[in-house]
C-alpha cells in the first residue's frame, strides 16, 4: 500500500507587492524543507481580494513592501485577510512577518507627523517612525528554546521603531546591529508560531533552524512533533561566515549603546519595562 | 579665474599622484579636491562645451550606453569628455572634465557624454545643463544605499523638470516608472521602447518592481516582458498604458554574447536602420536603442549611426573576453536582479554556457545587502551547469542560495585566485567559461587577473 503525501503549505500574502528584499528565499526554504522531508509543499499565493485556501496554510509570510505597493495592500489587509488570518492563527497556523508585514501585523503604525495607521492588532506591538534608517548586518541572540545554533542573523533596513506591549515578548536580543528600535535591544516578536522580525537577507535560509522551528510549530496540531534531520552544513557556513564578521561591526558603526551596557545573554525579564515604553529615540 | 584655475591644477595633480602611486585610476579624487576649492567647477567647464552635453542615467546599462554615444559622436569627428570609468558620481564627472581640461584652465571639447548615478542627477542636470537627458530604466538596486525605488524616481522626475529650455528627455517608454516619469514632465519627452514580441518572456520575473498602475492601483496587464519590468503593458482600468515610442527597435535578432541585430524605425524618420552589433543580450539591445535614440537627438545621421555601430566594442568589464589558460573566459557585470536574469539568460540560453563562476561581494560599491539574490531567477542553470563555482565574499550566500535553486555546485571560495583554479580545473580544455561578478567582485578577479597577466588595467582601456 502506498502512502500518500500529507501536505504542507505556504501561504504568501501579496507576494506581488510585498517583495522588496528577497523574501522569495523565505518561501523557497520553507517549501524546499517540508519537500525534503518528504510533504507535498504547495504554495498559495494570497494577493489582493483573494482570501482562496487561507484556511488550508500551516506558515503564513508576509513580507515587506515600498511605501506605494505598501499603501495599496493595507486597504486589502483590514477589509479580506485580517479575520481569515485571525481564524488560521487560532487553530494553530505557524506566522512569518518581516518588517512591512511585521508592523501591519501590530496595533498601528504612527508617522513622523503623529497619524496613526490601525494595523490588525494579532500581535502586541506598535511601531512609529524614526528619522534614521536602520541599515546593516543583524545578529540576534535568540529567546526560542530549543534550537541550535542559539543565534539568528540577518540584514535590517528601516526607520520605523517598534515597540513590544507588555504582553509581548521578542524573538531575542541584538549582538549585533539595532533590532525592533535601537534602544531596548530587543529584537522581533515571538508568541508561539507567530514571529515578527526586521530582519530579512532572506532570514530562512541562513537559519535553517528557525524554518524548522516554523514548520514544527504549525504541524504539531496535526501530530507531528519532530522533524527528521536535514544536512545543514552549507546553510550553517552562511550563518556561520556572518557570526565571525559580528565582533568586528559590533564596536564600530552601528552597536547600539543599550547592548553595551548590557551583557547579550541577559535574559529579557531584566529588560526595565519603562524604557520600551519611552518614546523612540531619533539617533540610536 | 584664478580660483577656477587653481581648481583644476589641484585636480590634476591629484590625479596623476593617485594614478602613480597605483591606488587607483585616479578617477574620482581629483574631482573632491577640486570642488573643495572651486564648487562651481564643474559648472563652469561645461559651459565650456562647444556643444552641450548628454547625461545618461538609470538602474542598469549607463556605462554602455554613454561609451556607445562617445563612439558616435567621436566617429563624426567630434572632441568628446567623458566619465569613461564609469565613476558617476559627481565627483567623478568633475574629475572626468578636469582630466580634459587645459593648462590655462579651459575645456576644448565639443560634446559632453556622462552617465550620472540615479542619486546625483538632480545636481548633474542643475549644474552641467544638458542638451538631453537620457533615463535607460528603473529597477531594485542597492536598497541598503539607495532606499526603494520610489525615493528615486522622484529624484529622477525633479531633476528632469528643472531641464533648460530646449533640452530634450529622452525616456524607455518600457519601463512603467520610467513612462509616469515622462507623463508628469511638462514638455514632450522623446519615447524609445522595443518591438519585438519574439524575444519577449510571457510572465514577469520575481524581481519585477513597478507592477501597478500609478492612476488607479490595479495591477498593470503585460503583453510582453522584455527586460524585468520592462516590457508592453496597460492599465486594465484603461488609467495607464506605455507610451506610443518615436523609436522602435523591430525584429531582433540575439545571438548569445556575440551578436544582437535590430531594425531601427522613428516615426518621423522615412527610412528604417538594420543595426548589428559584436556584442550580445537583449540588455543591450536597449542600450543600443537608446544610444541610436541619443545620436539622432545630437544631430547625427541614421545611416552613419548605424556604420559606425557594427564596430563598436563593449565597456570594460561589463562584457569582456580573455584567453586564459586553454579556456575563454567571458566576463559579465550583473549587479541587481534584473541584470543578473538577463546575463544568465543570455549566458544559459542564448550562449549554451555550461561553466560558471558567479561572484558576489557585499562592499558599498556591490550594495552590503545580499538579499536581493533571492530574486534572481538561478534555477535557470538547473540541468545546464556542469561547473558552478560560487565565489566573492559572500559565496557562502551563494552556494545556499543554488542549493534552494536545485543547482550543483562546488564548496564556495571566496579567494578570488582559488575562485579562478577551481573554474580552470572544472572547466574542460577549449570550452567557455562565464563569469557574473558583482562589481568589486568583477575588480577582484581582473585584478587577479591582471597579476597573472592577462588584461590591462582599466584606466588604460
Amino acid at each position: 500500500m502506498t502512502r500518500r503525501k500529507q501536505t504542507f503549505t505556504v501561504g504568501w500574502l501579496y507576494p506581488d507587492l510585498m517583495n522588496i528584499y528577497g523574501d522569495r528565499g523565505n518561501i523557497l526554504t520553507l517549501l524546499k524543507r517540508a519537500e525534503w522531508r518528504d510533504y507535498d509543499a504547495r504554495l498559495v499565493e494570497l494577493g489582493r481580494g483573494t482570501t482562496q485556501h487561507m484556511e488550508d496554510v500551516d506558515v503564513f509570510f508576509f513580507g515587506g513592501g515600498q511605501d506605494r505597493e505598501q499603501a495599496l495592500v493595507y486597504e486589502d489587509l483590514l477589509e479580506h485577510k485580517q479575520h481569515p488570518l485571525e481564524r488560521a492563527v487560532q487553530a494553530g497556523a505557524a506566522v512569518l512577518a518581516v518588517c512591512g508585514g511585521y508592523q501591519l501585523l501590530g496595533h498601528y503604525y504612527q508617522t513622523a507627523e503623529g497619524e496613526r495607521f490601525p494595523g490588525i492588532g494579532l500581535i502586541d506591538v506598535r511601531t512609529e517612525a524614526g528619522k534614521k534608517r536602520f541599515i546593516g548586518d543583524v545578529v540576534v541572540d535568540t529567546q526560542i528554546e530549543d534550537i541550535t545554533p542559539g543565534t539568528l542573523v540577518g540584514f535590517e533596513n528601516h526607520s520605523g521603531r517598534t515597540f513590544l506591549g507588555p504582553n509581548a515578548s521578542a524573538l531575542g536580543r541584538v549582538r549585533l546591529g539595532f533590532g525592533n528600535n535601537g534602544s531596548d535591544g530587543t529584537e522581533g516578536y515571538l508568541q508561539g508560531g507567530v514571529l515578527g522580525t526586521y530582519l530579512h537577507g532572506s532570514l530562512l535560509p541562513k537559519n535553517p533552524h528557525l524554518a524548522d522551528y516554523l514548520i514544527r510549530s504549525a504541524l504539531r496540531r496535526r501530530g507531528v512533533d519532530e522533524l527528521s534531520p536535514l544536512d545543514d552544513s552549507v546553510e550553517l557556513a552562511a550563518h556561520a561566515r556572518i557570526l565571525e564578521r559580528a565582533p568586528h561591526a559590533a564596536h564600530g558603526r552601528h552597536a547600539s549603546p543599550a547592548l553595551l551596557q548590557r551583557p547579550s545573554h541577559a535574559p529579557l525579564e531584566s529588560r526595565p519595562r519603562s524604557r520600551a515604553d519611552a518614546p523612540p529615540p531619533d539617533q540610536p | 579665474m584664478i580660483r577656477r584655475t587653481a581648481a583644476i591644477w589641484a585636480g590634476k595633480a591629484t590625479g596623476a599622484l593617485s594614478r602613480f602611486s597605483r591606488r587607483g585610476g585616479g578617477t574620482t579624487l581629483p574631482g573632491d579636491v577640486a570642488r573643495v576649492i572651486d564648487s562651481d567647477i564643474l559648472r563652469k567647464l561645461s559651459q565650456d562645451l562647444k556643444y552641450g552635453a548628454i547625461v545618461i542615467t538609470g538602474t542598469n546599462g549607463k556605462t554602455t550606453t554613454a561609451r556607445l554615444i562617445s563612439w558616435l559622436l567621436e566617429g563624426a569627428g567630434h572632441r568628446v569628455v567623458s566619465n569613461r570609468s564609469g565613476a558617476n558620481l559627481i565627483f567623478g564627472v568633475t574629475a572626468a572634465a578636469l582630466e580634459s581640461a587645459n593648462a590655462s584652465g579651459r575645456l576644448s571639447a565639443d560634446w559632453g557624454v556622462f552617465e550620472i548615478d540615479e542619486a546625483s542627477l538632480p545636481k548633474a542636470i542643475d549644474e552641467i545643463q544638458p542638451k538631453a537627458a537620457l533615463v535607460l530604466n528603473l529597477f531594485r538596486d542597492q536598497l541598503d544605499r539607495y532606499g526603494e525605488l520610489e525615493s528615486i524616481a522622484k529624484k529622477i522626475e525633479a531633476a528632469l523638470a528643472n531641464l533648460p529650455a530646449g533640452s530634450t528627455a529622452l525616456l524607455n517608454a518600457d519601463d512603467p516608472r520610467v513612462a509616469e516619469i515622462g507623463l508628469n514632465l511638462t514638455g514632450p519627452p522623446l519615447w524609445f521602447g522595443l518591438d519585438d514580441t519574439t524575444v519577449a518572456e510571457r510572465e514577469l520575473p520575481h524581481a519585477a518592481d513597478a507592477r501597478t498602475c500609478p492612476r488607479c492601483g490595479a495591477s498593470l496587464i503585460f503583453d510582453a516582458v522584455y527586460v524585468g519590468h520592462d516590457g508592453v503593458y496597460h492599465c486594465p482600468n484603461g488609467d495607464f498604458e506605455r507610451p506610443p515610442p518615436d523609436i522602435t527597435a523591430k525584429n531582433i535578432k540575439l545571438d548569445g554574447f556575440d551578436n544582437v541585430a535590430m531594425t531601427m524605425h522613428s516615426t518621423k524618420a522615412k527610412q528604417d536602420q538594420r543595426i548589428a552589433l559584436p556584442f550580445g543580450g537583449l540588455y543591450n539591445a536597449y542600450n543600443v536603442l537608446a544610444a541610436y535614440t541619443a545620436g539622432i537627438t545630437l544631430g547625427l545621421d541614421p545611416g552613419y549611426i548605424a556604420r559606425r555601430l557594427q564596430n563598436f566594442r563593449a565597456a570594460f568589464g561589463r562584457q569582456e573576453r580573455m584567453e586564459f589558460r586553454g579556456r575563454h573566459l567571458n566576463l559579465v557585470l550583473s549587479k541587481n536582479p534584473a541584470g543578473f536574469n538577463e546575463t544568465l539568460r543570455t549566458a544559459v540560453d542564448l550562449a549554451n554556457g555550461h561553466n560558471f563562476l558567479i561572484a558576489l561581494n557585499d562592499r558599498k560599491a556591490d550594495g552590503t545587502d545580499v538579499s536581493w539574490i533571492w530574486d534572481v531567477d538561478f534555477e535557470r542553470l538547473k540541468g545546464k551547469a556542469r561547473a558552478l563555482i560560487p565565489a566573492g565574499n559572500r559565496a557562502h550566500d551563494l552556494a545556499v542560495r543554488f542549493k534552494y535553486a536545485g543547482v550543483g555546485a562546488t564548496p564556495p571560495e571566496t579567494d578570488p585566485g582559488k575562485a579562478l583554479d577551481a573554474l580552470v580545473k572544472a572547466t574542460p580544455e577549449g570550452e567557455t567559461a562565464h563569469l557574473l561578478c558583482t562589481y568589486t567582485a568583477m575588480l577582484d578577479l581582473r585584478a587577479e587577473l591582471v597579476r597573472r597577466g592577462w588584461a590591462k588595467p582599466y584606466w588604460e582601456t
